[in-house]
């Protein structure tokens, strides 16, 4: 069972730490996201695991077996790791055709003539590129590069496949096409995946599980929506979701066991918590409110004033304001709102999210007007 | 983590091991040299004994002393000091505004036939960096100095005089125009890959053509003109041949000319000095380049697309501007050749009427050439064909051994950039650019005279040539493989790496058929080098393995001037055609990517 463990896993560039002691388990089978800002340490931990770059300090587990170890000094070459790499830039080899991209691998693994044959046919159909075989990389466009890229590295059956934002360099329609498919081969490999985004909504749609890298530093290991739901600090909160959550700073005092009373110069609150509100009792705190729980109502008692509306059909992204706080809000439906218009808004729903003063989850919970 | 256990990963990584090699290989190729040099400023040489009434190896500062602080250092060191800037600045003025004007005409307008010229362009630079100098003494020589007057007196009648047939300015002309084409490379690979829009916003804003020129274009081309400047000054600091040519005929000496007197002759140790401060002059010029190229890079847009920018029409211009522009690269690449030829052909130099021409020059047996020495005809001369075959071994050797350390080197360095040890195999690799190649040669051959180690005494051996080319031409060989590694990406390997292709294989399946072309101008510029080289050679060889250049220098010095001047055809054809064949078959070749 190929499960992938890292356990306090470092990597220093001189004094830079790009990695910082990073814990994880990759269960087999997963399709895992590594999801953070750009020069957070992502594509560093992906080579990690390939072994394409040697870890500082820490151990790495690939099916129960010690590839890399700092303390017992192990360090298990790339192709004995039984994983395949695809590259954000493909790195297809220019002077050799789709064909020969695919079975160069196979030739050196000693393949016998028929079986690379077999083989190369059978990835070229999975990977619709039958017509492109005799072709060199240069003479195909970027979404079929990406697909010779994908057949090269599936070739000898890895049971683990790292991809590097492997759909970066395509336009918005192919990246939506590729998903769908790299979630079809994802089924049909039976493969654990392990994919490098910086792009929140890719990294959503696609994993089964999310890691939220920031600075080197592990932010959150959990599925899309607890994530999305329960993010575990406010960098969390801020990088995942489009439009952005709403941040309100309040000071809180304590009513009972589950409600707050939260307030600052715009706006007097309730928030009732979900569960036990042990930690806090009064202070500053966070409010964390998803544009989709600032709903408009008739009889909503918040009047706001509108900032921006940008329509797009299926929804539309307000920019709210009530006094200096600016709020997001959508809406779905194909609605538009004249600038300078008054609407009344709510907060619906449980989802709020209350942050301590150091931007840590505590809860979440709804809120009330007061 | 155990020492043995940082060993072992640290030479699990092939290009680690390489980097190992190469610190020791050419720690003891270049700075022992160095070390070896330093020291022989400061002691005295077998030839100084008697003048400095020391005994041999007593460690002295006189040489320094007369160098740097004697009545007698101006005609010693500031003069030829002064000489040689004098001639160098000359020769980048000359260089900057030849080679960009037409690396503007062949990047920004309409000019006709660009492929044509742009091919013709590089001519003078494959060609002997003395056979302009040569064809300038051909042509112009007077007889002012004694000896016999050239074509331009014998077709005019008129005496060129001697500021214009010799010393400063047809050195700086001919220099210059040896490395004009080198601008040209160098400035017009930026004109082609600099973002067009950045010209063309200015052209909307109705800016008049000469303004974008001089306040767009210009500023971004700046990083390349110096960086061009400085590689020039520093490559005409340490000419030897075309101040040999053109200076000595009117005592004009330059650190060079005035290196291989004092070296050559009683104060060796002078000589060391001079090589010295020729060392920390081109260091120092090194490293201004360095911090220029680092500028470049947060100065200019480099895209490497280059959109395609309106070119200037030249209207009624162009067909004047392009005849203009194609006959005087015709004069500059084949002129010297016609001379060459012509005066391997007549029989009394300085009369070129057609009674005069005779083929025995080449053809003529040795009975047929008592007046030089019975030597026979080159096309039947034996000792030609051995120099000639010498110097092709040489050159393959030469172009074998640093083509392919080179490609080592630019592989590890490359890939262990960012460390220590990779910045120290590149300067280590690149130093031998700035020693002088006299000095250089002097220096090897007194540490191989005699047996070191594994390594027997190396005198007149043919291995000390091939050393010593290897050692002086793999800062070429280097830098293409340098350049060569830059334009792969790493992950160009790791694919195979992760696939468990050994390393020989990703080596030879991978790397090296994807960058053929840049390989192998690691291989093509020693060779050509090697073929053309002089300087380096002319302390090291011996008449058993004398050299096509050497054997040239021969001839000159006995005044055999038809024998000189067929020599110098040869060699100047034989490059000419490597360079053709190796485009031809591999595609390499130095104006790559520029011309029209
Ligand atoms: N070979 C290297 N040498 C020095 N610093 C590096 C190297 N590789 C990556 N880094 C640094 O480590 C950090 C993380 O890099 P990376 O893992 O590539 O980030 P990303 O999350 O964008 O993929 C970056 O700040 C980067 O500059
Ligand atoms: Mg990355």
């Amino acid at each position: 069972m190929p499960e992938i463990v890292l356990k306090n896993v470092t990597k220093k560039f001189g004094s830079f730490v790009a990695v910082d002691h990073l814990n994880m388990t990759i269960s087999d089978g997963d399709f895992i996201t590594l999801l953070g800002p750009s020069g957070c340490g992502k594509t560093t931990t992906l080579r990690m695991i390939a072994g394409l770059e040697t870890p500082t300090e820490g151990e790495i587990l690939i099916d129960g077996t010690v590839v890399f170890s700092s303390d017992k000094q192990i360090d298990i070459s790339p192709s004995k790791r039984n994983i395949g790499f695809l590259f954000q830039n493909y790195a297809l080899w220019p002077h050799m055709t789709v064909w020969k991209n695919i079975s160069f691998g196979l030739e050196n693994l000693k393949w016998s003539k028929e079986q690379i044959k077999e083989r190369v046919e059978e990835l070229l159909d999975m990977l619709k590129i039958r017509e492109f075989a005799a072709r060199y990389p240069a003479e195909l466009s970027g979404g079929q590069q990406q697909r010779v890229a994908i057949a090269r590295t599936l070739a000898t059956n890895p049971q683990i496949l790292l991809m590097d934002e492997p759909l970066s360099n395509l336009d918005a329609k192919l990246r939506m096409e590729m998903r769908t498919e790299l979630k079809r081969l994802h089924k049909e490999t039976k493969a654990t995946f392990v994919y490098v985004t910086h792009d929140q909504l890719e990294a959503m749609t696609l994993a089964t599980k999310i890691c939220l890298l920031d600075k080197g530093l592990l932010q959150q290991y959990q599925s899309p929506l607890t994530i999305y739901g329960k993010p575990a600090n406010l960098f969390v909160a801020d990088f995942v979701g489009s439009p952005t959550m709403n941040f309100i700073r309040c000071e809180a005092k304590s009513v009972d066991k589950h409600t707050l009373k939260l307030s600052n110069q715009v706006l007097c609150l309730h928030f009732s918590a979900s569960s036990d509100l042990t930690g806090v009792t009064g202070g500053p705190v966070t409010l964390g409110i998803r544009p989709e729980s600032v709903t408009l109502s008739e009889d909503g008692k918040l009047k706001t004033v509108v900032y921006s509306s940008l329509p797009s059909g299926m929804e539309t992204i307000l920019r709210l304001q009530i006094g200096d706080l600016l709020l997001n809000s959508v809406v779905f439906g194909s609605l538009d709102f004249p600038v300078g218009s008054e609407l009344n808004i709510s907060f619906s729903g449980q989802s709020v999210v209350l942050f301590d003063q150091e931007g840590t989850f505590v809860t979440t919970g709804s809120l009330a007007l007061a | 983590m155990t020492v043995q256990y940082r060993l072992k990963s640290f030479f699990r990584k092939p290009h680690n091991i390489i980097l190992f090699v190469l610190v020791l290989i050419l720690s003891y190729l270049t700075l022992v040299p160095l070390l070896t040099m330093i020291i022989d400023t400061v002691t005295v040489h077998t030839a100084e004994a008697r003048r400095l009434k020391l005994p041999v190896g007593t460690v002295t500062l006189s040489h320094w002393a007369k160098v740097l602080f004697d009545p007698a250092s101006v005609s010693i060191f500031y003069k030829p000091l002064l000489n040689s800037l004098i001639t160098s600045l000359g020769a980048c003025a000359i260089a900057l505004g030849f080679g960009g004007t037409f690396a503007w005409l062949v990047t920004r307008t309409n000019m006709k036939y660009k492929s044509l010229l742009s091919s013709l362009c590089i001519f003078p630079y494959i060609m002997p960096s003395w056979t302009l100098a040569l064809a300038w003494y051909n042509i112009f020589k007077n007889s002012v100095v004694g000896g016999t007057p050239g074509i331009f007196t014998a077709l005019t009648g008129i005496q060129a005089p001697n500021w214009f047939a010799y010393g400063p300015f047809p050195i700086a002309l001919v220099t210059g125009l040896h490395y004009a084409p080198f601008a040209y490379i160098m400035i017009g690979g930026i004109l082609r890959n600099m973002d067009a829009n950045l010209e063309e916003a200015a052209m909307m804003l109705n800016t008049p053509r000469s303004r974008i020129i001089t306040k767009i274009t210009i500023p971004i081309v700046i990083p390349a003109v110096l960086s061009t400047f400085l590689l020039v000054f520093s490559s005409a600091m340490s000419s030897f041949a075309v101040p040999t040519f053109l200076g000595l005929p009117v005592r004009y000496q330059v650190l060079t000319t005035q290196l291989y007197r004092t070296m050559n002759g009683l104060n060796p140790g002078q000589g060391y000095s001079i090589a010295m401060i020729m060392i920390l002059l081109g260091v120092s010029i090194l490293a201004m380049n360095q911090k220029i190229i680092g500028l470049r890079k947060n100065y200019t847009t480099v895209t490497g697309k280059s959109s395609n920018i309106a070119l200037v029409n030249l209207k009624k211009a162009r067909t004047p501007v392009s005849i203009i522009v194609a006959v005087f690269l015709f004069s500059v690449s084949l002129l010297p050749l016609i001379s060459f030829a012509l005066e391997s052909i007549i029989l009394r130099p300085g009369d070129y009427s057609p009674s005069n021409i005779t083929l025995q020059f080449w053809i003529g047996s040795a009975a047929d050439n008592t007046m030089a020495n019975s030597e026979p005809g080159l096309l039947l001369n034996p000792t030609l064909y051995r120099s000639l075959w010498n110097s092709i071994k040489l050159s393959l050797a030469c172009s074998l051994c640093a083509g392919t350390v080179g490609f080592l080197a630019g592989y590890a360095i490359v890939r262990g950039r960012g460390k220590k040890l990779s910045d120290f195999v590149n300067n280590l690799a690149f130093f031998p650019y700035l020693m002088p190649s006299m000095a250089f040669s002097a220096i090897y051959l007194s540490m191989f005279s005699i047996q070191r180690g594994p390594i027997p005494a190396l005198y007149g051996t043919f291995a000390i040539l091939v050393l010593a080319g290897t050692v002086k031409y793999l800062p070429f060989a280097s830098r293409s493989g340098i350049n060569a590694m830059f334009q792969l990406s790493k992950e160009i390997e790791e694919a195979g790496v992760i696939m468990g292709i050994g390393w020989w294989k990703r080596m030879t399946r991978l790397v090296i058929p994807i960058q053929k072309s840049s390989f192998i101008s690691g291989y093509l510029l020693p060779f050509t080098s090697c073929m053309r080289e002089l300087s380096l050679f002319i302390l090291l060889v011996t008449p058993a393995n004398r050299v096509l250049t050497t054997l040239l220098f021969y001839y000159n010095e006995k005044g055999w001037n038809q024998y000189s001047n067929g020599i110098n055809l040869l060699i100047v054809l034989i490059v000419i055609l490597f360079n053709f064949f190796v485009n031809k078959v591999s595609g390499a070749s130095i104006d790559k990517g520029i011309g029209g």
